[in-house]
């Protein structure tokens, strides 16, 4: 069980995350201000930790993030604020968190980027080579195939893909594609990224029995030998 | 208000108009003194100097020819008529008594031995202020030499009654004015006191009416009228949106709930599709408000501190691109034409969520093989991004109400995905930007026209 530090003063947006990631399997647990979240963080084991940058008395939550790095605690933090202006957001990345997410969202995406951080944070070698069944990538060739057979992809495709695949196993949703491949954040409207992984279908899991792309209702796409749950 | 003073008093125009009244009066009161200061101060002056001038003259005489010719000579002076009016010569005997002379003799000032002084005399049986200068001749003798004053205190008295009259009258000029001012100051603001009462009591059709004079409340007036109308815009709108808002989610809720009423009668194997129906539902209701209120917080103009200059060509390039395989899918074709340089300061991520927007529409009401061109360039000084599809375009009635929210062009094609809030949200991220959209008939299809302030 993932261990979730939810560091909120809300109430209702912390409940309404921490029950969420409860429901998914995580342990969550919910800090109402800067100081408990702090010595929280410091003191007890974390996986993740979902941050809100405007917390009481006027501890802006970066502070929190910069103070862990300072200290040495590399647990992944998402940092959350009502404050979409882009340099909040790279002011947020510089000072440590590992994501960044603007109000308002959507649980599912919330929950996609927080099982990402989870994952990440995870030992794990630098790759060159990432295999998923018989579909293999390499990141230094560019190059892929499946069942021995190279895959023709343009680089837009290419990059989908690899997102994809080091993501395999795990939903994510429409903006982190968007983001991650075409380094733009807004929110797509659902046909364009569907019809870009289509196409990425039509050249990964045509001719194949067992199909790796999978679509999760109301969330987005995941990559994996098995469907995940939800898919369809 | 018991108190009618009190109230003039509590006018700022009254009290603005008093003061500098006020101000008036005592600049004037400054300047009257100094002049009678100065005037009557020489006058005096030349008078003494006479008196010195004769009295020396006279001494000479006496000494030269004695006192018996002084006293002939002045028998004459006072004969000959000249400045009868002021001369003043006494000449008294070394005993006190009167030689000659025409004033009664009393008793000297002190000082008058050796400058001129005051002293109340009586000439020719009459009262009257005299500047005095005495000399004592070799022989015991005295002399007296002056000059009466009336002439000099009428005309300093004159002068003083004028300043006074001056000061009443501009007293009274200043009261008036005020108040004068005060009642045009009034009805001038009445209008705007008027107007702002009856916004207060709701009727936000109320506008303080405009006077032909292009005075400073005429400026000052339009204005005001300016921010109601854009109050009352954005009253109108807040009150459709909740409209709108209250309508659109009706729809879907009702649908959600008459799904799982019936849900509720079937066998529990048979409920699946029900519950799969309404959280469908529930997840479209969601997009709506995360749209709705990604609208919000664009206007709210959150963002407007993170602007850098965007590269609108490169953005346009890569939005084309990303929509290149929408558009292929259904046999449309996107022309790209960009003037390289075009650039505006902006949020990079906003306005490409915007061109994404009408990529879309133009894909979406384009239909089947559908030619859209996106154009970006720079013209006067400002960005252009220009998109246009061979649609059926928009009804030129329907032309201004496209980009308020909920509002859809193609009822009679609901069929096609939407909820009428991607045009609204291009209109917000182009406000943000302090840019203008324009809507077209492009015969046929419709042009999208921005255009953005360009960095400096």
């Amino acid at each position: 069980m993932y261990r979730c530090l939810i560091i909120e003063d809300d109430p209702q947006n912390a409940r309404y995350i921490a029950d969420g990631l409860r429901e998914l399997g995580y342990f969550a647990s919910v800090a109402a201000d800067g100081v408990e979240g702090l010595s929280r963080a410091m003191a007890e084991p974390w996986d993740v930790i979902v941050l809100d940058r405007m917390l009481p008395h006027g501890v802006d939550g970066l502070s929190i993030v910069a103070t862990l790095r300072g200290l040495g605690k590399l647990t992944p933090v998402l940092g959350l604020s009502a404050l979409a202006a882009i340099d909040e957001r790279v002011k947020g990345l510089k000072a440590g968190c590992d994501d960044y997410l603007t109000k308002p969202f959507g649980f599912s995406e919330l929950a996609a980027r927080v099982a990402a951080l989870v994952r990440r944070a995870q030992p794990g070698e630098v790759q060159q080579e990432i295999v998923v069944a018989d579909l293999r990538l390499n990141l230094l060739a560019r190059s892929a195939e499946r069942g021995g057979a190279a895959l023709q992809l343009q680089p837009r495709e290419f990059r989908l893909l690899a997102y994809l695949m080091s993501h395999a196993g795990q939903v994510v949703t429409r903006t982190m594609l968007l983001e991650a491949v075409w380094d733009y954040r807004f929110d797509p409207n659902t046909n364009v990224i569907d019809v870009h992984i289509s196409r990425l279908r039509n050249k990964v899991d045509r001719f194949h029995p067992s199909p790796l792309i999978h679509t999760v209702r109301g969330v987005g796409y995941a990559l994996s030998a098995e469907p995940p749950d939800g898919a369809r | 208000m018991p108190n009618p003073l009190g109230r003039l008093w509590s006018s700022v125009a009254f009290r603005l108009a008093l003061n500098y009244g006020a101000l008036v009066v005592v600049t004037m009161a400054v300047i009257l003194t100094l002049f009678y200061l100065q005037t009557v101060g020489v006058l005096q002056s030349r008078i003494d100097q006479h008196i010195v001038v004769t009295g020396q003259r006279l001494l000479y005489t006496a000494q030269r020819e004695g006192v018996d010719q002084l006293a002939r000579d002045i028998q004459d002076m006072l004969r000959d008529g000249m400045n009868a009016d002021t001369e003043i010569y006494l000449l008294l005997d070394p005993a006190g008594a009167k030689r000659v002379g025409n004033v009664l003799p009393m008793p000297l000032p002190p000082g008058a031995a050796s400058q001129v002084a005051e002293q109340r005399s009586v000439r020719d049986g009459r009262v009257t202020d005299a500047r005095l200068r005495a000399y004592l001749l070799a022989d015991g003798s005295r002399l007296i030499v002056g000059s009466d004053m009336q002439h000099q205190r009428e005309i300093e008295r004159l002068i003083v009654r004028a300043i006074g009259w001056g000061a009443l009258v501009a007293l009274f000029m200043t009261v008036g004015g005020a108040l004068v001012f005060r009642q045009e100051l009034d009805k001038r603001i009445g209008g705007i006191r008027r107007t702002i009462v009856g916004i207060e009591a709701g009727d936000l059709s109320q506008r303080i009416p405009i006077s032909s004079q292009e005075d400073e409340f005429a400026r000052l007036n339009r204005e005001i009228n300016g921010m109601l109308d854009r109050l009352e815009q954005l009253m109108d709108g807040v009150r459709h949106v909740s409209n709108t808002i209250a309508h659109n989610l009706r729809t879907p809720l009702t649908r959600i709930l008459l799904g799982l009423r019936a849900a509720e009668a079937r066998p529990d194997a048979d409920r699946g599709d029900a519950l799969r129906l309404a959280a469908r539902d529930v997840e479209e209701l969601s997009v709506i408000f995360d749209k709705l209120l990604g609208i919000a917080e664009v206007e709210s103009g959150a963002r407007r501190q993170g602007f850098l200059p965007v590269p609108l060509e490169q953005l346009a390039g890569e939005m084309v691109e990303f929509y290149e395989p929408v558009a292929e899918e259904q046999g449309a074709r996107i022309a790209l034409w960009v003037q390289p340089g075009s650039a505006a300061p902006g949020d990079r991520d906003l306005l490409a969520g915007a061109l994404a927007n009408l990529l879309d529409n133009a894909l979406k009401y384009g239909g089947a093989d559908a030619r859209v061109s996106v154009r970006a360039f720079m013209e006067a000084g400002q960005a252009h991004l220009v998109v246009q599809d061979d649609g059926p375009g928009v009804a030129a009635a329907d032309l201004e109400r496209i980009g308020t929210r909920f509002f859809r062009a193609h009822p009679a094609r609901d069929e096609l995905p939407g909820f009428g809030l991607g045009l609204a949200s291009v209109c917000a991220v182009v406000r943000l930007h302090g840019g203008q959209i324009r809507f077209e008939d492009a015969a046929p299809g419709l042009r999208v026209s921005i255009v953005l302030p360009a960095a400096q």
